[in-house]
């Protein structure tokens, strides 16, 4: 196993930035105080936390900072959205998500159908793109959710949740609407007050963003109905319960200062690299198909899918040269399927199994292409090879493979 | 989903893949016993071939060559070597070999992960077909196999789909294994009638197969009755109409335009393009421009919806 470490898997989780270390640190060593409690000491904690909402609240342009509230990860953050809202809404029966949700979404849907709730999931075409028509179509008098993810973790595929929102809004103005914005805070320019004023609920995670793994946040736009999940506690505004994470909030704020010091100039930089990655594959791989190309995607993913190999074995022949990825197929978790998402999309099962997932962060460097790709066709042509189907002789899939595609 | 793979695994794997001598990827010309399992719709599949020297008496045949191609994770394509590893070190006649079962591979390879114990199975059932395959070629009873393997052998059943030589047992199975309802489902995850596309509709094919396992549909064959209000279809034209001969011609005369999104109940969804995308009037002339004359001309209650 080769001693460098190749980290292509950002959107599973990012190293935390120095930075954040440092700012977290005295808050770890030294001021230890509750900023709940009374005495002089604890204004410090307290004045720590509420820096960091403000900083959070530049960042999205939310209106106030008391809009920010402070999670333990972005899964809590979805969870509360979604069961908050329909606790606080009870005379509405209907949700609309999409069938290519992050787990933490998707699971909370699936246990409001079997609590007699309908739930409409939203199909997404070939390229991984919703259409306007079947969310117009889906809304209903007895509505009371829509909760659409931003920015899809496997694919990178940019849903328009300004547009999607101003639909549900305008619409219905009782419609809750909330977006699972895990992949994007960061990334993508999010303005609570400008074009994503109908987003009512948005829901990120600090460890996608250089901050540590723990902490996460819940915008609540002020004014809307949704019940806390943890009670017991009067913190965050009696909308979380339970004392506030100070080294955490802490190490989140400066995350999100750094990001909004520079996200623009990591948006092209990894745009250059992931083209560079891109034209290669398509160039040098013959039968492989990168995911979402045909629409909007976030410049920090390459989703590809390649015939007739099955990813895990691809990824484990990566790993032996230092390269962490992901797959999109399911070997690795357990199951035979594909996963929700590339069946969504509809990608061939032929090819489906045979995905995988680079993701980039701030650390992502050129180098760290240049060794995937020094080895990536070798490990595709060669597990290709092993493949009943294969044709190695005329190199491109059998026919019955093709029959099947 | 860390990988929890032996030692002895990921050697076999890493082997495999980079063709270190003594390994066991690849095909027989000709062999004695050809086997497949699996299929790269479930994700891993394995073809397995293998010679003998021959005897006078097939039931004398020994094992000396066994190959493979496998489609699979990596403890899939580790399972195929193990497999050949150790029919060539025993010596095996055929039927011999059938004594080997999924838990021998997993012995060999000192253990699998439980999620990836199908793939010790996969091997096992190809050694099967293959061994099925030698004793049709060799001319040796089913019989002599042992009964599991002679009902197996046995298990054909009617060809359903003649282009893919697909069984119904087989469809059957697969049909509820896999939740399929519909032909293009059937056709789709398992090629069956995927060719010619006889077999879909005629008596006894697959749509018959899929009646019969989950009912017939029901539902979309009793059209509803037309109903005598100004139905929602009728307000839809009126939208639309009036958006291209009236609207449409408005703005394009400052040179602007409109894209009708959709029209639902009265709400007509819409992009404003052009000149009008970027106006800062825009929504002036979405409210008092287009959504009045809808409202005038069509019905009081529509609201524009600039997307």
């Amino acid at each position: 196993m080769s001693d460098r470490v190749i980290y292509l898997d950002n959107n599973a989780t990012t190293p935390v930035c120095p930075e954040v270390v440092e700012a977290m640190l005295p808050y770890l060593r030294e001021y230890f105080y509750n900023p709940s409690s009374a005495y002089e000491q604890s204004k410090l904690t307290r004045a720590a936390v509420e820096q960091s909402r403000a900083t959070i609240a530049r960042l999205l342009n939310a209106s106030q900072p008391t809009e920010v509230i402070f999670t333990g990860s972005a899964s809590e953050s979805n969870t509360t959205a979604l069961r908050g809202t329909l606790a606080a809404n009870p005379d509405r029966r209907h949700v609309i998500t999409t069938a290519v949700e992050h787990p933490s979404v998707m699971e909370v849907c699936k246990d409001f159908q079997r609590n007699g709730y309908e739930v409409t999931f939203l199909p997404v075409s070939r390229s991984g793109q919703l259409e306007f028509k079947d969310l117009i179509h889906a809304l209903r008098p007895d509505t009371a959710l829509v909760t659409i993810m931003h920015v899809n973790n496997e694919t990178g595929v940019v849903f328009p949740v300004e547009k999607l929102a101003k639909i549900v809004k305008l619409t219905d103005p009782r419609v809750i609407f909330h977006t699972d914005a895990t992949q994007s805070v960061g990334k993508l320019p999010i303005d609570l007050s400008g074009v994503f004023l109908h987003v009512d609920l948005l829901s990120f995670s600090g460890h996608k963003l250089h901050a540590p793994k723990g902490i996460g946040v819940l915008y609540m736009r002020k004014g809307t109905r949704c019940r806390p999940l943890l009670i017991g506690g009067h913190q965050e505004n009696g909308r979380r319960a339970g004392t506030e994470n100070v080294p955490y909030i802490v190490g989140l704020g400066k995350a999100c200062e750094l990001a909004a010091a520079d996200f623009r100039n990591t948006y092209s930089e990894k745009k250059t690299l992931r083209n560079r990655l891109e034209a290669f594959i398509l160039e040098n791989i013959p039968y492989c198909y990168l995911n979402g190309r045909e629409t909007g995607r976030l410049p920090t993913t390459t989703s590809v899918s390649f015939e007739c190999v099955e990813g895990e074995s691809v990824l484990y022949a990566l790993g032996e040269h230092g390269i962490c990825a992901s797959t999109g197929s399911a070997c690795s978790s357990g199951s035979l399927a594909p996963s929700h998402v590339l069946q969504a999309m509809h990608i061939p099962l032929t090819a489906a199994h045979g995905t995988l997932r680079f993701s980039y962060g701030r650390f992502t460097t050129e180098a760290d292409i240049d060794a995937l790709i020094a080895v990536l066709p070798g490990i595709i042509a060669r597990l290709r090879t092993m493949s009943p189907y294969w044709d190695t002789t005329a190199n491109r899939p059998n026919d019955s493979t093709i029959a099947l595609g | 989903m860390a990988w929890e793979y032996s030692e002895k695994t990921k050697q076999l794997f890493l082997d495999a893949i980079s063709a270190k001598p003594g390994t066991h990827l690849g095909e027989i010309e000709d062999p004695d016993g050809l086997g497949e399992h699996g299929s790269i719709v479930c994700g891993d599949a394995m073809r397995f071939a293998f010679r003998v020297k021959r005897a006078a008496d097939p039931h004398d045949d020994r094992i000396v060559e066994a190959r493979y191609l496998t489609f699979g994770c990596t403890s899939a394509i580790a399972s195929s070597e193990a497999l050949c590893t150790i029919i060539e070190e025993r010596n095996l006649t055929p039927i011999e070999a059938l004594a080997i079962t999924n838990q021998d591979i997993v012995d060999f390879l000192g253990g699998l992960p439980e999620q990836k114990i199908h793939c010790s199975v996969m091997g096992a059932e190809a050694l099967e077909s293959s061994v099925i395959d030698w004793a049709k070629r060799r001319g040796v009873p089913f019989e002599d196999l042992g009964p599991r393997i002679e009902a197996a052998a046995h298990e054909e059943g009617r060809i359903v789909c003649v282009c893919f030589n697909l069984t119904e047992p087989y469809l059957r199975k697969k049909i509820q294994e896999m939740n399929l309802r519909t032909v293009e489902e059937v056709r789709d995850a398992l090629k069956a009638g995927g060719a010619c596309g006889s077999c879909q509709f005629k008596a006894g094919g697959i749509q018959d197969l899929l009646d019969e396992l989950w009912g017939k549909d029901e539902t979309g064959i009793a059209a509803r009755a037309g109903a005598a209000e100004k139905s929602p279809y009728q307000l839809y034209k009126e939208i639309e109409q009036t958006i291209l001969q009236v609207i449409r011609p408005m703005l394009q005369r400052d040179r602007g335009d409109l894209e009708i999104i959709e029209i639902k109940d009265k709400k007509v969804y819409c992009r404003l393009k052009g000149a009008c995308a970027t106006c800062a009037g825009a929504g002036v002339t979405l409210k008092d421009g287009i959504e009045r004359v809808l409202r005038d001309r069509v019905d009081p209650e529509i609201v524009v919806i600039d997307v």
